[in-house]
Order: C-alpha cells, then sequence, then structure tokens
C-alpha cells in the first residue's frame, strides 16, 4: 500500500552516547513498566487499596523511556523489565504531563542501558496503509498488524486537551496501555484507548514530540485549550442574518469561559472566520498544510503554547475584525467542577458524622448512574459567577449527633454558619465560627432540603467517636 | 336489604386516541382499554381518570347485559384519578341501586373488589385485607401523594374504577398496583372520592388545593434547640415555601415549625394520628378545598402563634406531571415547537433520560421551584425539524429549549407566537438553552410551512390552547 506521509524521520535527541537505530529491533528497544498504586474508593475517601497495572515503554533517548501517563495516578512504584528477562529494574519519573497523557521515566543503573537502543520520533504521521503494533508479552515480543483508519483533531483520554490524534484498526486485544505503533523504523505512537470494535486511538508521534520539547524547558508554558464553544453555520440564513452574504464560512461562539480559563476577546454570537491564518469552514475545519482538513479544535495545540496570541479573524457587529486570543493554560482545577483530580488521594473532612466533599469528575463517575441529576446540571451549567467551587455533603453517617439527617446524602452546600464555602477549607474554617452555639449548614437553593442545624459544642466529641466507631483514620484529607 | 353490590358495577370500553408529542397535530391509533366502575347517587356512574382519558367512545356494560351503553365524561380529576360519567339513555340506570360511599376501612378489616379485569368476560370478586394505610404517589399523572389504602386482595388490569365493597358500602375505588410488589393493590379511600364529590357540586371541578410548603422531620436535638422548642417528638420544620403560593408566603414563614393541624398534633416527623394510621400530615390539607382555609398552630420565634392559611390549587403554569389536553403546537419554517412537558419527556423512549440534557431536565423540574423571577411558566422545546431546503441545514438539534426570539424572551407558547412578530428585518432568530443559534429567512420559511403543511397532511400550523387553562 502507498503511503500518503512525505517527510523523513528526524532524531529527536541528537547526543546520546548510545547505538544509533537505523533498523528497528523491537527487542532493544520496546520495554514492559510494571506500576504499583494506590487506588480510591470516592464514595469512601479515606480506604485505599494496592493495584498493579502493566503496560509499555520504548526507550527515545538516553535516560529517557516514553510511555503515556495513563495508570501513573497514585504510583508509588515503577519497575521495568527489558529483553524479556525477568529481572526488574526500579525506574523514576522524569516528568509526567496528565494533560497530554504523556510521561517520561528515567532508569539509574548502567547495567539497563546495555544494549540498548534508542528509536526516532517519526515527525509526521502516514494518513493511511499499515502500522505495527509491538508490545511484550510473557518474554517474548508480540507484533501484530494494524491500519489506519484516519488522522483527525480530538480530545485526550486523560483531559480535554485536544490535539491531533489517529486512529487505526487492529485485531490486538486488550490494547491502550502505550504499545507502541511503527511504520518500518519510525516510531508513529503510542497506543491510548482501543475499543471492542478494534479500533485503537494513538497518540501521535509529533503531538508526543512537542510534549517532550516543551518539557524539557525550564519555563513550560504548558499546553493550552481554547475555552468556548461553537457551532456549525452550514445553515446560510444565519450568515445572512448577521449581515454576511458568504455561505460556509466560520463557526459562531455559543458560549465562552465554560472552563472558566480564558474568557477574554471572544464574545458569544461572535462568527470566527480564521484562526492563525486558517480559514474556517461552516463545519469548523480548516485546510492543514501537513495533514488535510481537520477540526479547529485542534489549533490551540498544533503550533501554539499556553499563553501564546493567537491571531483570528471575526465578524461582529456586521464587521470583520482582528482579535488576538490569548492561549489559556489547560488547568482542571479552574473548572467550578475540576474533571479529574489526578496524583493525589481523595480530599475530604468529617464533621459530626457529616462527609464532605469537593464536587470533581471522579467523585461524580464513581456515583454512577444514580447520582442525582442535579449535579449533572452544575457540571454543564453556565458557570455560577463567584463560586470557586462545590462542596457536598456527601453522606451521613448515623449517629445521636446528627439523627434526623441520616438520609441526607450528595446534597450541595451553600453556606455554612453565613460563611458561602467554595472547597473544602472554607467548611473547616466555617465550623470553627459557630452562630450561638450552632452551625448552621444551607444548601444550594435548588436542592430538595435547605437547611440542617448542628449542635457547635458537641461537635469534637461527636467527631471523635464517630471516627472511631467507623474505623476512620483521619477526620480530613485536605 | 340492599341490592346486590354487582349489579351497580360496570364494565366500561374506552376507545381512545392520544396525542403525539413530539408531531403534537398527529394522535396515535385508536385502541381500546377495559375498566370499572360503579353507579353512585344522581344517575352519575364514578370510575378512575385514567380508566377514560384520552377516549373518543366510551361504552358502559350493567351487569350481565350485552346492550352497549353510550357514556360521556361530565368530570374528571386526573390529580386524583377519579372520574364521573353520565349516560343518556336513561334506560341504563333503571333497577341499579346507586352504591352509597362509606367510611375509610379500618386496617385489617375485609374489604371485596369488584370489576371486570383482564383474563375473562365476567365480573370479578377478590378479598383481601387492608394492609395498610398511609400517603402514597398517585401514578396517573405523577406528581403528588394522596392518601392511599393498600390491600392484598389482587387489583388486575380493568379493576381500575371498580369498588372496594366493605359492608354493602364502597370504601375504595381500584387504582393502581406496584412494580415488584407481590399481593398488594391500591384503592383511592372515601375521604378522597369524597372530596372530588363535594368539589363538583359547583359544576366545576378546581382539584385538590396545595399548601406549597416542603416539610421536612425535625428530630435533630440541636435544631429543635436552635428554635426554642422542647426536645419532644412534636412539630416538623416548614423547610422551604415553593413558588407561586402567595397567601402561603404571606402567613408563613421558612424555619416555623406546624405543632398542629386542623387541631391535631402533628408529629416530629410530620406524621398525624388520622383514624388509628399514622399518615403525613398532608392529608389534613386535603382535606379543604380550593380556597378553604386551614387551622394551622405555629412555632415561631420561640412562641406558639394560630394561623388560618387558605390553601388554592396551583397555578396552572406550575403543574407537573403528566398532563391530559392536547399538547400546543406552532410551526415556523418546518421547526415544530411545542411545550416541554412530562408527557413530552416520557414520548421519547424509556431512555429518555441519556437524551435529554441536564440543563433542559433542570428547566421542567428545578428552575419554577426557585423563584417567580427564575421561573419559566412553560418551557418551550424544538420537538421537530421537517425537513425542507431552507432548513435542512438548521445547526441546532431537536429536544432543546429556546430562550429567545427575535431578542424576546420565551417563556411560553403565547410568548414564541408574540416574538414571531417582533422581526426587525427579514430573518426570525432562535437561541437556545445551550447557547446555540439559528435564523430562518421569513420568506423562505412561510413558503416551506405551505408545502410541509400539505405535504404532510397537518391541518394547521399551529394550535395554542394553554393546557390546565
Amino acid at each position: 500500500m502507498i503511503k500518503s506521509y512525505f517527510t523523513l524521520t528526524f532524531v529527536l535527541i541528537a547526543s546520546f552516547g548510545l547505538t544509533q537505530a537505523h533498523a528497528f529491533d523491537p527487542e532493544a528497544s520496546v520495554v514492559e513498566i510494571e506500576i504499583t498504586k494506590k487506588t480510591y474508593d470516592y464514595r469512601m475517601p479515606w480506604v485505599s487499596r494496592n493495584h498493579q497495572i502493566h503496560k509499555n515503554g520504548i526507550l527515545v533517548g538516553q535516560n529517557q523511556i516514553l510511555t503515556t501517563a495513563d495508570g501513573f495516578s497514585g504510583q508509588y512504584l515503577c519497575r521495568i523489565t527489558k529483553g524479556g528477562e525477568s529481572r526488574q529494574y526500579i525506574a523514576q519519573i522524569k516528568w509526567i504531563d496528565f494533560y497530554a497523557n504523556i510521561a517520561m521515566l528515567d532508569l539509574n543503573e548502567p547495567a539497563f542501558w546495555q544494549d540498548m537502543k534508542p528509536v526516532t520520533l517519526a515527525e509526521k504521521i502516514p494518513q493511511s496503509g499499515d502500522l505495527q503494533i509491538y508490545r511484550w508479552r510473557s518474554g517474548r515480543i508480540e507484533e501484530r498488524a494494524a491500519e489506519i483508519i484516519r488522522l483527525y483533531h480530538g480530545t485526550n483520554k486523560m483531559s480535554f486537551l485536544q490535539h491531533l490524534k489517529l486512529t487505526a484498526s487492529s485485531e490486538i486485544t486488550g490494547a491502550g496501555w502505550a504499545e507502541v505503533v511503527f511504520d518500518e523504523a519510525q516510531l508513529v505512537g503510542l497506543t491510548e484507548s482501543a475499543s471492542k470494535d478494534n479500533r485503537i486511538n494513538i497518540l501521535p508521534a509529533p503531538f508526543i514530540a512537542s510534549v517532550i520539547e516543551r518539557n524539557q524547558k525550564a519555563d513550560n508554558p504548558g499546553l493550552g485549550t481554547f475555552d468556548f464553544r461553537w457551532m456549525n453555520t452550514k445553515n446560510p440564513a444565519l450568515l445572512k442574518s448577521k449581515g454576511l452574504n458568504m455561505p460556509s464560512r466560520g463557526v459562531v461562539v455559543t458560549e465562552v469561559g465554560p472552563r472558566r480559563l480564558a474568557d477574554n476577546t471572544l464574545k458569544s454570537g461572535d462568527l470566527i472566520l480564521a484562526i492563525d491564518g486558517f480559514e474556517i469552514d461552516s463545519e469548523g475545519k480548516y485546510l492543514d498544510p501537513d495533514y488535510g482538513r481537520l477540526s479547529i479544535a485542534g489549533l490551540a495545540t498544533r503550533a501554539h503554547s499556553a499563553k501564546d496570541n493567537i491571531p483570528m479573524t471575526i465578524w461582529r457587529d456586521q464587521a470583520e475584525q482582528s482579535i488576538a486570543y490569548t492561549l489559556p493554560r489547560t488547568q482542571f482545577s479552574k473548572s467550578l467542577i475540576p474533571s479529574e483530580h489526578y496524583d493525589a488521594p481523595p480530599h475530604y473532612l468529617v464533621a459530626g458524622g457529616l462527609l464532605f466533599q469537593p464536587l470533581n469528575g471522579p467523585l461524580m463517575r464513581a456515583l454512577g448512574e444514580n447520582r442525582p441529576i442535579l449535579l449533572d446540571y452544575y457540571s454543564d451549567r453556565p458557570p455560577l459567577e463567584g463560586r470557586e467551587g462545590i462542596v457536598l455533603l456527601s453522606t451521613v453517617l448515623p449517629d445521636d449527633y446528627n439523627r434526623g439527617y441520616e438520609d441526607i446524602s450528595y446534597t450541595m452546600i451553600d453556606q455554612i454558619n453565613g460563611q458561602t464555602i467554595h472547597k473544602l477549607e472554607d467548611v473547616e474554617s466555617a465550623l470553627a465560627q459557630p452562630e450561638a452555639g450552632f452551625h448552621h449548614i444551607q444548601f444550594m437553593p435548588d436542592e430538595g432540603i435547605h437547611q440542617i442545624v448542628l449542635d457547635s459544642t458537641e461537635m469534637p466529641d461527636a467527631t471523635k467517636r464517630i471516627l472511631q466507631h467507623y474505623r476512620i483514620p483521619a477526620a480530613s484529607s485536605l | 336489604m340492599a341490592a346486590d353490590p354487582e349489579e351497580s358495577v360496570v364494565q366500561i370500553i374506552n376507545y381512545a386516541q392520544g396525542p403525539n408529542w413530539v408531531e403534537p397535530w398527529r394522535f396515535s391509533r385508536v385502541g381500546s382499554g377495559l375498566g370499572s366502575g360503579f353507579v353512585i347517587k344522581g344517575k352519575r356512574i364514578m370510575t378512575n381518570a385514567h380508566v377514560v382519558s384520552w377516549s373518543k367512545q366510551l361504552i358502559v356494560h350493567r351487569y350481565q347485559d350485552p346492550k352497549p351503553y353510550r357514556a360521556t365524561v361530565e368530570f374528571i380529576g386526573h390529580d386524583c384519578d377519579l372520574a364521573i360519567l353520565k349516560v343518556e339513555d336513561t334506560a341504563f340506570f333503571e333497577g341499579i341501586e346507586p352504591l352509597q360511599i362509606g367510611e375509610l376501612p379500618a386496617a385489617r378489616s375485609s374489604v371485596t373488589t369488584y370489576g371486570y379485569p383482564a383474563g375473562g368476560r365476567q365480573i370479578s370478586y377478590t378479598r383481601g385485607v387492608i394492609s395498610r394505610i398511609e400517603m402514597q404517589r398517585y401514578a396517573h399523572i405523577y406528581n403528588r401523594s394522596l392518601l392511599t389504602v393498600q390491600t392484598d386482595a389482587a387489583i388486575n388490569p380493568g379493576n381500575s374504577g371498580g369498588p372496594a365493597i366493605q359492608d354493602d358500602k364502597v370504601v375504595g375505588v381500584s387504582f393502581q398496583g406496584k412494580p415488584g410488589l407481590e399481593n398488594a393493590g391500591f384503592f383511592i379511600p372515601p375521604n378522597i372520592i369524597k372530596h372530588f364529590l363535594k368539589d363538583i357540586e359547583d359544576g366545576k371541578y378546581h382539584g385538590f388545593p396545595d399548601a406549597g410548603i416542603s416539610l421536612v422531620k425535625l428530630t435533630n436535638p440541636a435544631f429543635r434547640a436552635s428554635l426554642d422548642l422542647p426536645n419532644n417528638s412534636v412539630g416538623a420544620r416548614i423547610d422551604r415555601i415553593l413558588q407561586p403560593f402567595p397567601k402561603t408566603h404571606e402567613l408563613l414563614r421558612v424555619n416555623d415549625v406546624i405543632l398542629e393541624v386542623s387541631g391535631q398534633e402533628v408529629g416530629s416527623d410530620g406524621m398525624i394520628l388520622y383514624a388509628g394510621n399514622r399518615v403525613h400530615c398532608s392529608v389534613l390539607f386535603d382535606e379543604a378545598q380550593h380556597g378553604e382555609p386551614i387551622a394551622l398552630k405555629l412555632w415561631r420565634a420561640g412562641e406558639a402563634i394560630e394561623r388560618e392559611l387558605p390553601i388554592y390549587v396551583n397555578r396552572a403554569d406550575r403543574i407537573s406531571g403528566n398532563q391530559h389536553k392536547d399538547p400546543p403546537y406552532l410551526i415556523v419554517g418546518g421547526l415544530v415547537f411545542t411545550e416541554l412537558s412530562m408527557n413530552y419527556l416520557a414520548s421519547l423512549g424509556r431512555n429518555w433520560g441519556e437524551n435529554v440534557s441536564s440543563r433542559t431536565y433542570y428547566e421542567l423540574f428545578f428552575r419554577s421551584q426557585q423563584s417567580e423571577e427564575l421561573a419559566r411558566a412553560k418551557p418551550v422545546v424544538l420537538s421537530k425539524i421537517l425537513k425542507h431546503p431552507s432548513n435542512v441545514d438548521f445547526g441546532v438539534p431537536t429536544r432543546e429549549v429556546v430562550t429567545t426570539v427575535n431578542d424576546q424572551a420565551i417563556d411560553s407558547m403565547a410568548d414564541l407566537k408574540a416574538a414571531l412578530r417582533k422581526n426587525t428585518d427579514d430573518f426570525h432568530r432562535f437561541r437556545f438553552l445551550s447557547g446555540t443559534e439559528e435564523a430562518l429567512h421569513i420568506a423562505d420559511a412561510r413558503a416551506a410551512d405551505a408545502m410541509l403543511l400539505k405535504q404532510y397532511n397537518i391541518p394547521t400550523a399551529e394550535r395554542l390552547e394553554l393546557l390546565n387553562d
């Protein structure tokens, strides 16, 4: 099959002392990674469990073992085997980028690096044709064929970051754990996930290379995200109603700052005609010089870092205007309800048997399909002005002290003792300021119950008793 | 001695046709449903509202009489699931002794149900004991709880509307079962039946009034102490006053503690002793008719006070739950708009929750509870796009709630109609709850409607009678 890529490979790191690879030898480049980690039950956040994951990595330079970040959250032991041997080497994380789903490992035992060969990352990747997937299985290299389905701009598995992605079809089972994907001798990418219909999602090499490059900088600006939502403008009447007599151009901004990363320059109703010099069509696509027609979603990561000013041409108030969109850094913590909480135990506070937790993505997912619909509404609603985050009264551990409140669960807090609650620390400080011997807890106005009252003087003893009774090791994890 | 009750029990056949909530000009195929009823004084037949809903033709049969009689609905109370039928042919009632409505039966006493359930053509009897008496949600419109009697007598489809008899008197109207429960049937007790009959005495059914309060238990000692209430088992707390209910807002306050309703002591769990059963005190509110006052003894600011609270049927535009009037609709440029309602959502299929955004769900079930300012009287949803060259690229999916048209806020179908006259140029501009926007060229839209109405046999481009008017 003819491949439609048209560039040569390049060597990412020019000066390492290992043998340069010309032909790819998977046994000398692919490694197996074993991660031992803690996982948590967000419904009982003081409970941690032990978990082990096996995945793959590949040498991309001296002291550089590349893999995906997936599975590293909560890790405390990372061991690597090479060449199918049983000996395990303890590895360290050089850096990890959960937003981009990329991690770089290091290993300071010289014996490991003996006879190992780093590979080169493809500067550009093919858009069609066959690929090879490699991984270690029971001490032997497994090689499987894959066929490219398409290149596209999509969302990262670990975050809302949008970038170039590659999807391929393969018979390989249980993939998605950084199996290495090659086109002859060059690394095309690492697998990120796999679906039951034999589709493999691949983090492509050019994206990986750009992340590696940023992480090698002392002042890594991070990757950026377009913090606005947009819609197609295929309906000619929509453009005409805005005074633009030109079909098939631009997208309309429908919401600005949904993740509270940036609300600069753009307004709802703006028609974006061009981004970064690329003309946008009515389906939100632009013509990429390397990969053809792609979604504008990936233009935030294609050639930019956070804080860059990206030129845009927009149509507003019946006139074309040029603006600069300052690309905000991708951050979970800015959202009202952060979608992820990596590499840290869940935060909680138990007071008087009431379990308080910040509302975030892992907690929402732990609650499953039966979570209150209001939580979904708050995670999708327009940002709440002036509120940094949401704290839930997750559950009430029954005790005489909190009698009558046992049935309250997963209810959002508005105020405690007159103080607005943004985060868990606010609960702690508000409980330090009772009102005339009582704690007044007020819930969000749209909740089924509005308020409860507790005795403030009895609370410390009750907390102590409840922690012992329910075998909770600590009153809080903040 | 009274005649056998079965002679007063009738079989009802309802040939019904319900609306299509997504394409509201269309109606379903005609289906036939079987139910039961019984004759009461005044040459009336009592049955369940759900037995005769969406009726196009009602046929009633007397006991062991093959002659079909045509009946019509005289009164229908969807909230209490009761209805009164009349039969024009007075021969129907000849020789039938009307049944009398008795009193609330005691728990553990026996009752016999009469009716025409599925599985045969003849009248069927089942006998059981009264298992318990408490408030239950009435499934017909599914938005409120009223007193309900549970029995272990089998109540099956077709039994609905039939009487439960004790000592020759009606002590209940069979009306629903509960999925997952075995040997449990439910009937509507005499106090609800009598309330309904009294309500219609003036020739109009108003419905069960609502005080508009959210009453919660007050068992926590600290909460009681913070209100200077003795730490006993008396009094439940008003946690919230709902919207609109202006009289309740005027007379009651959040954190008022209800000590007594109509002279009866209210427990800290909100329950009262009602004919020997512990039942939620709202049962006493359900005894008042629309506009009648309820005597309340409240605890406020450290002392007991008394208030007479007149209570009213909730304003039509705030009643949630299943509707039983043809849905309104308006078609513009092939875009079909209708009211967002429980029926509309349920018509999207069993897993409708997966196909509707949480913002839309919030509009229907949460927003109007907050305040009059926040409430959207009746949200309007884009239910269908009848494809036409002028709208085929309309970029907003169906099931979205429309928020403005031509920059006018849309809180009802009437708003939508008015806003479509407020265009300032050749375009109608639409904004939706998700922030999306779209436009139609007005001349193209008119041409599209003319063609689409003809093509899909749509009798008219709009039907705007408000629900529950």
